[in-house]
């Protein structure tokens, strides 16, 4: 892998992680302790995301997130390759975890279901008659379009993400995969909804 | 139905690298913008990801956000 010119404090802490004894063990507490920081710090970010209930279990949660990205950090040590700082490469471990975490603790509590009344809801900010009637037949391709061209999986992985507002973290926990399955499972459905409203004579939706 | 709700259900049919591919662009990218440094067209592919994926571009954001915060702190 290639390995971009290092600035020096990255490079002592890739030599201390790497290495053995006092300066890793002293190395890895003192990274443990900038994530746990940037975990609360996205935690705190966050507040007004979780529902009441939820925060007093945050702290808790900040500690798991950060200990794990460490755990992600250390075991991908050998892929950094020194495009950013290394505390800024180790800090999106942290974020990760704790948003993902964060993410799915807000909605501990709440069901996914496949909603169909869903394409009854979606709001339109009245436009001259014509873009409507435009709007609304678009409204129609496309749920036909849903209903008749997406696998089950496919589906319900669209609505909830794009018209139910159910984060993809929450999805993935839910599903027993990764955030990067669901986004996949979701773009091959996007594409597969533009080329069957292209073929409807819907011209190109988004460009 | 607006060309916003629209792009959120469609995405965009640019290249998109997905969550994997674009995280290893996110940190790198916070430092170009938090310094102010024009982006390279290679972020082309992970800009349209942040457009068609919400916990990406948030992860995206609260990383910029600390950068800028421990920028602040730095020389305040």
């Amino acid at each position: 892998m290639n390995t971009l010119a290092i600035d020096q404090e990255s490079a002592e802490w890739l030599r201390d992680l790497q290495g053995n004894g006092a300066a890793r063990e002293h190395a890895t507490a003192r990274l443990h302790a900038l994530l746990i920081r940037v975990a609360r710090g996205e935690a705190s970010r966050r507040r007004s995301t979780l529902p009441g209930r939820a925060i007093e279990d945050v702290d808790d949660l900040c500690v798991q997130a950060a200990s794990d990205a460490l755990m992600a950090v250390l075991a991908k040590l050998g892929t950094y390759r020194g495009a950013a700082r290394f505390t800024t490469w180790a800090c999106k471990f942290a974020i990760f975890e704790t948003s993902t975490r964060l993410r799915r603790h807000a909605w501990r509590q709440r069901k996914v279901e496949l909603d169909d009344t869903i394409w009854d809801r979606l709001p339109d900010a009245a436009p001259p008659v014509l873009q409507r009637l435009e709007n609304d037949q678009l409204i129609v391709a496309l749920h036909r379009a849903v209903r008749d061209h997406l696998t089950e999986r496919q589906r319900f992985i669209f609505q909830s993400v794009t018209m139910d507002d159910v984060p993809i973290d929450v999805l993935a926990e839910r599903l027993g995969t990764s955030r990067g399955a669901i986004y996949k499972t979701l773009h091959d459905a996007r594409a597969k909804l533009r080329r069957v409203l292209i073929e409807a004579g819907h011209g190109e939706p988004v460009s | 139905m607006t060309e916003s709700q629209l792009q959120k259900l469609l995405g965009s049919t640019a290249p998109d690298p997905g969550c994997e591919g674009s995280g290893e662009f996110m940190d790198e990218y916070c430092e170009l913008v938090s310094s102010g440094e024009p982006l390279p067209d290679r972020f082309a592919a992970f800009l349209t990801h942040m457009a068609n994926c919400v916990a990406c571009r948030e992860d995206t954001e609260s990383l910029l956000a600390l950068l800028l915060e421990q920028e602040k702190t730095n020389t305040g």
